[in-house]
């Protein structure tokens, strides 16, 4: 039996970079022929090849890696640079949108009445359920700090007791700007204001929808035994997001919910 | 009234405590020895069976999935409009 002379993995061939690739590629032209047609198949059948590819995925890299042994400390040290440059770049994804917001909001046109809000717009008042929000996500922040040091020190169910709060933390948080978008009094049609709040919001709401995903998958391995008190790289990144997620929420609480009412 | 709500907590905390110990076993070792088996299949199809299944599932979609793309667009691109 062959043996490597050197720290890192090299990995069996895969079909899942070619799957996700097809996915991509049905997903963009799906929603194309959805605009166009109306027809949803191909967009459809785009995100179930998405979700198949990411389930198979990451499913044979925790076999590689709990099962077979492949993640060395190099090769932990490599998914943790991989982990910040993402990170970073949804931080510019996000920087996009921010942008959009104060280049409309800091000199308003004239079309809006040359204030922001702009004149017909009622703003959601920023000290109440945006306030529980951030209350809650910053909660979540300190959750998940708990959780990481019980893994560390091996205490077993204070690590599954303060994962399961922050999932739940996170699932409170989707509900209430679920809630919110159901009730506000202004659309992502009204103008400038609705499509900058809406899209700002709303990608953040699909990140905390990930973030509570990833987190979820970890309290899944936790149980199953999984992470050890030396070895728990999944859970770091999946803290790390998580992180990030609440850091951009309070940008954009100070700023679209606060400073923009 | 209360006599039953903390018999009743604990009951609850007895069967959520045992079945959780009977299902949540440490079976990692088993799995280590699964896919440390030197017998040269790839990760993705070392489970068993169902991962052979999922594996074809996916690779189907994504060939008729691909050769959908191509009618589409083919169709988008010559339009068969009598106008």
């Amino acid at each position: 039996m062959a043996h490597q002379a050197h720290a890192y993995h090299m990995v069996d061939p895969s079909p899942w970079p070619l799957t996700g690739a097809i996915s991509a590629l049905l997903m963009t032209s799906g929603l194309a022929t959805t605009f166009h047609y109306k027809t949803t198949t191909l967009l459809f059948l785009g995100t179930t090849l998405l979700l198949l590819t990411m389930f198979q995925w990451w499913r044979d890299i925790i076999r590689e890696s709990t099962f077979q042994g492949h993640h060395t400390t190099s090769v932990q040290k490599g998914h943790g640079y991989g982990m910040v440059l993402f990170i970073t770049s949804e931080v510019f994804f996000f920087i996009g949108f921010f942008w959009a917001f104060y280049h409309s909001s800091l000199a308003p046109a004239i079309e809006l009445g040359g204030l922001w809000p702009p004149t017909g717009i009622t703003p959601l008042d920023p000290f109440e359920v945006p306030l529980l929000n951030t209350a809650v996500l910053l909660a979540s922040g300190v959750t998940v700090t708990w959780a990481h040091h019980s893994i560390i020190e091996g205490a077993r169910k204070p690590a599954l007791q303060s994962l399961t709060l922050t999932v739940l933390l996170g699932l409170y948080f989707t509900a209430l700007q679920a809630m919110e978008y159901y009730e506000a009094p202004f659309t992502l049609a009204d103008g400038v204001y609705g499509c900058t709040f809406f899209v700002a919001t709303g990608f953040h709401g699909l990140h905390v929808i990930i973030g509570t995903t990833f987190l979820m998958v970890c309290l899944l391995r936790h149980t199953h035994y999984h992470f050890t008190s030396k070895h728990h790289f999944g859970f770091e990144a999946a803290a790390w997001y998580w992180h990030f997620v609440d850091v951009v929420w309070l940008f954009l609480y100070i700023s679209i919910y606060w400073w923009g009412s | 009234m209360y006599r039953h709500i903390h018999a009743l907590q604990q009951v609850a905390r007895r069967t959520i405590s045992s079945s959780v110990r009977r299902q949540l076993d440490n079976k990692v070792q088993n799995k280590q020895k699964l896919f440390q088996e030197d017998n040269g299949i790839p990760v993705h199809l070392k489970g068993g069976v169902s991962d052979a299944l999922l594996y074809r599932t996916t690779m189907m979609l994504t060939v008729v999935g691909a050769g959908y793309v191509v009618y589409e667009l083919v169709k988008a691109a010559f339009p068969r409009n009598k106008t």
